[in-house]
């Protein structure tokens, strides 16, 4: 198998979307501060509050999304891969069998 | 012969992911009237804005992720045989328009043979029976024609 074809299995088109979910997430926790709605030296306000938390949740809930996607794609592949290189096997050898 | 088995979890992950995700977005879009910093009537400040503008992207693009992840996974029970192929109207008559000229040109082949042997014979038949009726006609001709001079050369 190609390491493009790996790649397309390992990254289908929704994990670029939940990447596009991290660099939201990014936004979302750097806004009130990039922004200045949050004032400098006090306590969070509410909004910020709820920014970061959020920012947060979409950071790590679409990392996840992605590293469970990759680890159970790669697991797929894994286990088409042996069991493909079983079948060779044991074609190999009933095909030395036959030549016996 | 390898068998394609479905695995599910990677799309089910994606779809829990995007839905967590959607879930976020609606609540960054109320969040601004929920916890009270935008002021009712008021206009918006600058936080309300920008909640609920990335709040709208978020749930859009997350019913489009999990729609990405639901039709992978319609893609992997179809591949693994789990749902039916989608039959295609198109691709249906297509075989039925080649493939019959090619059964049936030696079947045509076969009765346009015997067509041509049969109207060969009959037209060997009409032959021989035209000559026939020429000859007999052309010994009638001939016979009249020679009596008719004879007539002639008599009334002369």
């Amino acid at each position: 198998m190609r390491v493009g074809e790996v790649m397309r299995r390992l990254v289908p088109p929704g994990s670029y979307v939940l990447i596009l979910f991290f660099l939201t997430g990014i936004w979302l926790t750097i806004s009130p501060f990039a922004m200045t709605t949050q004032p400098s030296g006090q306590h969070w306000i509410a909004s910020t509050v709820t920014n970061v938390t959020i920012g947060g949740i979409l950071m790590v809930v679409s990392l996840l999304g992605i590293l469970s996607f990759m680890g159970f794609a790669l697991r797929d592949l894994i286990r088409e891969t042996q069991t493909r290189q079983l079948a060779e096997q044991a074609e190999r050898e009933e095909a030395a069998q036959a030549g016996l | 012969m390898s068998v394609t088995r479905p695995s599910l979890s990677k799309y089910v992950c994606g779809m829990v992911a995007s839905l967590v995700i959607f879930l976020a977005g609606g609540w960054l879009i109320l969040a601004p009237f929920a916890l009270g910093y935008q002021l009712y009537g008021a206009d918006w400040v600058s936080q309300t804005t920008n909640d609920f503008v990335v709040g709208i992207c978020v749930a859009v693009v997350a019913l489009i992720s999990f729609a990405l992840f639901f039709f992978s996974l319609l893609g992997s029970l179809r591949a693994s045989g789990v749902i039916a192929a989608r039959s295609r109207p198109q691709a249906v008559p297509a075989p039925v328009e080649t493939a019959p000229p090619a059964m049936a040109a030696p079947a045509a082949a076969s009765n346009q043979s015997d067509l041509d042997r049969t109207l060969a014979t009959l037209a060997q038949a009409l032959a021989a029976d035209l000559n026939a009726r020429r000859q007999t006609s052309g010994d009638a001709q001939t016979n009249q024609l020679t009596e008719q001079h004879i007539t002639n050369r008599r009334d002369a």
